[in-house]
Order: structure tokens, then sequence, then C-alpha cells
């Protein structure tokens, strides 16, 4: 796994963002379709992949699904729509992030960054925690609902971890932010939806969730 | 004169047909009554007074008749008094009574029965004459109060009548104003609503078949009104949303030119942080006018945690987050709101105050009526009372921003934050903060869940 693959078929803004990129240091592959993209990570994979929504043949949000199948690299999408539905749908698709046009390269760097420390695992987590029926095993990347392994992306499972380590605490959405994503300050949107992608994964009824619960006006909370 | 509404006038027009209705009704009864009246009456006078008379006339044969003794020998009555005149010598009972008139008198002396209507002071009367031989007349003189009374008190009641059924007219006017400008309230309802920024408010044309072609009308002006502000609010979301692709590519390359300024020569570096610069201010009008678009699409309501969303505005431009505070018992600063645009809101407000009022001394979140209420004190020389609406429009700065000479923003900040703040059924103002300094005040509608 390395550098950062951007998938832009917009010529100038590709070149551009991979001049950019370069400059703060990162290592850059680019293509112009999702097809080839998703072909260059196949053959290499990218520590992170930035994605356009609007892309020729195969679309941003399919792409983003393919990606999210395939491993656990960063997708970040930059696109230059900007509504809520496109956002969610994005995240939803298995996105971790969500930028829109123009990105400020300074906010697109910092961005990366907290990425690259992320995914060398700079976050301390105990062992094994044990909530109810949910076994989290950190050092392992593993999480078991009543026995079973549950498939959590790199994100989900930080999460998860995060939640798990202060089980019975609230956390509020900025905190989340801050710990898991490593964002000074961010879209509070990317962890609702990340949640709700975890909910389908650990709880029997999304609609009235009994292990992951959300504390209105303060945030979530992992039930103990 | 000021016109007359159209109630008023409906109610007038009623009253005025039923005044003229009602008293031509009266009019003609009373007539019809008096006339009836008046011949029965009279028919019952010249009856008695000839059987009267005839008595009389079989009582005065002789000579040493005692024409008085006669007259008393019969009771003719309750308000009659009879005359006998004998070669030209009135005999009566009372003292000073009605006096004969004389032409009558010449009449009945001419052997001629005849009568005439005179008016006492005990009201009118009717003296009938009748001739019974040569120089002798019989007289009898009928009062009529009684009649007069009558009819007096029938006037009165048709009066009354008439009167009444004119205030019912008026009444009824007034009523039937009201019913008929109903179907118009709805109208002016429906006009509130579009003014108010409802466009999907429209009138039923079945409602009010009369009204059919003023409704059909009516909501094809709001559909036109409606297609041409989405037209314009798509074209501006358009326009933006083009130029964010070309905008990427500046941004990029400006921060290549911006890292490696160091390794060109003076000029070009200087050239380059020009391109920097207004690459980077070009983005911001970009955003803002985004920014503003967006106020005009739909809410997105959730329970907003505003106190977090404010410290957190604080937070990342390096204020105290002690300085937001929540006044009053009621709520914890959760609000039913859009966060998006509370939180682009508190973000320009507290960027204005640090920009142009000398900074943010304090923000302060509370719960007005139906409002919720956002409150920015700055510590800077305040705003002067005839830009205190100028400043929320686009492209205006405050005078003191003009005199520092900042060309950091496009003046959008403030204009973004009323139209916000009026998508979200509220609206912004500036006001004088105690002590000096200027205080910005949000009002956000409060929302039903």
């Amino acid at each position: 796994m390395s550098g950062v693959l951007v998938i832009e078929d917009d010529d100038r803004i590709r070149r551009s963002l991979m001049m950019a990129l370069e400059d703060e240091g990162y290592k850059v592959r680019g293509t112009a379709t999702a097809e080839e993209g998703l072909a260059a990570h196949r053959a290499e994979p990218a520590e992170a992949v930035l994605v356009d929504l609007m892309l020729p043949g195969i679309d941003g949000f399919e792409c983003v699904r393919q990606l999210r199948r395939d491993g656990d690299a960063t997708i970040v999408v930059v696109s230059a729509r900007d509504d809520t539905h496109d956002i969610v749908a994005a995240l939803e698709a298995g996105a971790d992030d969500y930028l829109v046009k123009p990105v400020a390269i300074k906010e697109l760097s910092a961005r990366m960054r907290a990425v690259r420390r992320r995914n060398r695992g700079g976050q301390s987590n105990p062992g094994t925690i044990v909530v109810g029926d949910l076994e989290i095993r950190a050092d392992a990347g593993e999480v078991r609902l009543r026995g079973e392994p549950v498939a959590l992306t790199r994100t989900e499972f930080l999460l998860l971890c995060e939640l798990g380590a202060h089980a019975g605490q609230v956390l509020s959405r900025q905190q989340l932010l801050q710990r898991v994503w490593g964002y000074e300050f961010g879209d509070e949107r990317l962890v609702d939806v990340h949640v709700g992608r975890l909910r389908q994964k650990i709880e029997d009824d999304t609609s009235s969730p009994r292990r992951l619960v959300t504390v209105r006006g303060l945030g979530y909370k992992l039930q103990r | 004169m000021p016109r007359l509404g159209l109630r008023a006038r409906i109610s007038t027009t009623v009253a005025v047909g039923a005044l003229v209705l009602s008293a031509s009704v009266a009019l003609l009864s009373y007539q019809f009554i008096r006339s009836s009246l008046v011949d029965e009456r009279r028919n019952v006078v010249w009856r008695t007074a000839y059987y009267d008379a005839s008595y009389v006339e079989a009582r005065i044969g002789g000579p040493e008749t005692d024409y008085v003794q006669v007259l008393s020998s019969f009771n003719p009555g309750r308000g009659r008094t009879p005359v006998l005149v004998v070669s030209g010598t009135p005999y009566r009972l009372d003292v000073a009574g009605v006096d004969i008139p004389r032409n009558l008198a010449e009449m009945v002396e001419g052997g001629q029965a005849a009568r005439q209507v005179v008016h006492t002071e005990q009201g009118p009367a009717m003296i009938i004459g009748i001739p019974l031989s040569t120089g002798t007349q019989y007289y009898e003189i009928v009062s009529l109060r009684e009649l007069d009374n009558n009819l007096r008190q029938i006037g009165l009641v048709l009066t009354l009548v008439a009167g009444g059924v004119t205030l019912a007219g008026a009444a009824l006017g007034w009523y039937t104003g009201r019913r008929a400008l109903r179907p118009l309230a709805s109208v002016a309802e429906a006009a509130q609503g579009i003014a108010a920024g409802d466009l999907s408010a429209r009138l039923d044309p079945q409602a009010e078949p009369d009204l059919q072609r003023l409704a059909a009308s009516f909501n094809n002006m709001v559909d036109q009104l409606q297609q041409r502000i989405e037209r314009d609010r798509r074209f501006a979301a358009d326009v933006s949303h083009e130029l964010r692709s070309p905008l990427q590519t500046l941004a990029a390359a400006a921060a290549v030119l911006e890292r490696r300024q160091d390794s060109l020569d003076a000029r070009t570096a200087d050239a380059a942080r020009l391109v920097v610069e207004e690459v980077n201010r070009f983005q911001q009008l970009v955003t803002d006018l985004l920014e503003i678009t967006r106020a005009e699409s739909e809410l997105d309501l959730s329970e907003v945690d505003v106190l977090a969303l404010a410290r957190d505005q604080c937070k990342r431009r390096d204020i105290d987050p002690a300085v937001v505070t929540v006044v009053g018992g009621e709520g914890d600063g959760t609000w039913r709101a859009d966060a998006r645009r509370v939180e682009q809101i508190l973000g320009n407000l507290i960027e204005n105050a640090q920009r142009h009022g000398g900074g943010v001394v304090a923000v302060r979140l509370y719960q007005e009526g139906a409002h919720n209420v956002i409150e920015v004190d700055d510590d800077g020389p305040g705003v002067l009372p005839e830009d205190r609406e100028l400043i929320f429009r686009p492209f205006v700065r405050g005078s003191t921003a003009e005199r520092r000479g900042d060309t950091d923003g496009a003046g959008l900040g403030l204009a973004i934050v009323a139209r916000l703040a009026e998508s979200h059924g509220g609206g912004a103002m500036v006001l004088d903060r105690p002590g000096g300094g200027a205080r910005f005040r949000v009002e956000l509608g409060r929302q039903s869940p």
C-alpha cells in the first residue's frame, strides 16, 4: 500500500491536484476513468484514493462501492456536487470523507496527513473490549457479534473501537471526528453516516438501536 | 371624502332598498287604513245625526217648545254635541262649545245637509248640519279625537316597522357582503403566503364558481412566478457549479506556485503571490454565492447542538469557546434547526466580529417567543444607524472595512447571514451593544418537529 490515487476525468484538475499533492510529499498516481483507477488500485493498492463523482463509464458512486469491496483504503470523494443527498449517498457507498470542490490544498493535505497517521496505527487501543455480546479485538482488527465475525471497514472499525474504549460514555460528534478521523474540524454528517452504517452491521433493528445509541444533543454512546 | 369600502357599499345599497320598499308599503297601508276608517266613521256619524235630527224634529212642533229640554231629553253619546238653531238662535247644552262655521251655516240654511271638519282645542271634530223646517237647523258636533289618535298610533307603528326593516336591510347587506367577500379573503391569504415565500399556495378554482376566473389567473400567475424563481435559482447554482471545476485547477496550481515561490525570481514570485491571493478570494466568493443560492432550498431539520457548533466555530478561529453562553433556563442550547445554516450563520457572524468588529466579546444563545436567538457582540466601533440595513445587502462592506482598505472577503458574509435567517423563518439585525461595539442579532423561527 503506497501513495495516493487520483481518479478524475478533468485533465487539468487531475494534473494540478497531482502536482500539488506531490509537492506535499505524496507519491501520486492519476487516472481519468473509474475502470483505469480500479485496475491501478488492484495492481498496486493505494493508501488513499481521491474520487470524482461524475465520471464517464462507471460513475463515482459505483467506483467507491467497488474500491470499498476490494479493500480498506481510505476513500475521499472530491466533487463539485454539494447536495446533502449526494454526500450521504457517497458516504453510504463506502467513502470515508467527502470534500466539495474547490478544495484548498492545505485542507486536502491536512486530511491526507490525518489518514496517514491513522493508517499507521497512531491510536493506542486496549487489547480486547467486550460489550455485551459484542467483542472488539483492537489488536487483531477483528469484531465478533455473538461469536460471529463482523466485516467492518477501517473507519467503521476505528469508530467502534473509540466508542468501545469509552463504553457507557457519550462521545460528541466533534470528539469522534477528532479521534477517529484525526480532523481538527469537520462535517458532522460524516459521523452520522458512519454510525448509520455501523448500526446496520451490529444492530438487530436499526430503527431502534440498542447497542449504539444516540444521545440527543450530545452525541453517541455504546451501551455497556 | 374617503371612498366607502365594498362591504359598506353593499350594506348601504341594501339598506336604501329596504327603506324605499318598507316606506312605500307603510305609506300605502296607512293611506288605505286611514281612508277606510274615515269612511266608516263618516257613515256612522251621518246615520246617527239623521236619526237624532228626526227625533228632535218630532218634538219641536209647538211654539212653546223648550229647545234645551228637547236636546237634553236624548243622550247622543260621548263626544257628540247637538246644537239646534231656531230662527238664527243657537240652542245647545254646552256653554262654550264649538261655533258653527259661517259657510256651513249658510249651506244648511239654504236647505242642504252638509258637513265640515274643524279643528278644535280638543282635537279634530266633524260638524254635520241638517235642515229641519224653514228657519230651523240641527247640527251635531262629533269629536274625531279617537279616530285621530288611532290613526296616529297606526302611523307610528308603521314608521317604526319601516325603520326596523331598513336596519334589518343594512344588517343583511353587511352580512351578505361578508359572505360575498369571504372567497376574496382566501385570495388575500394565499397572496400573503406567497409574499412570505410559500410558493406552493394555490386557490381552488372549484371552491367559488363566481371567482373561477380570478382563481385561474391567480394560480397561473403564481405558477409563472415559481418557474421564474426556480429558473433564476438554477441558473445561479449552475453558474457557481460550473465555476467550481476551473477553480479547483486554479486552487491546486496556485498552491504549487505558493510552495515554490522561493525558487522564483522576485518579479515572478510577486506575480505568483497576487495570483494566489486572488484565487483564494475568488474561491471564497464562489463558496459564498453557492451559500446564498442554498438559502432558497428547503430546510433540512434535525436536533442541532447549537452550543457545540458555536464553540466549535470559536475554536476554529482561536477564540476562547467560553464566550459562548446559553441564556435563560429554557433549553440546553439544542434547537430543532437546519444544522448547516446555523453553522454558516455562526461562522459568518464570528468571522465578521473578528474581521471588522475588533473581536468577539460574547456569543449568546437563547429562546424568545417563537424564535431561537443568536447574538454576537463585538468590540468594534459599532455600525452607524444609516448603515444598519445596508450591511446585510450583498457586496456592501461596512464603512469601517472601507476605512481600513480591507480587501479580504467579498462582502457577502452578512448578506448570507440575512438570507439564511430569512429562509429559517427569522431575520438578522444589528444593534448597539451596551458599553460600545455592535451586537448582531439573528432570529430563527422555532420549528415544530
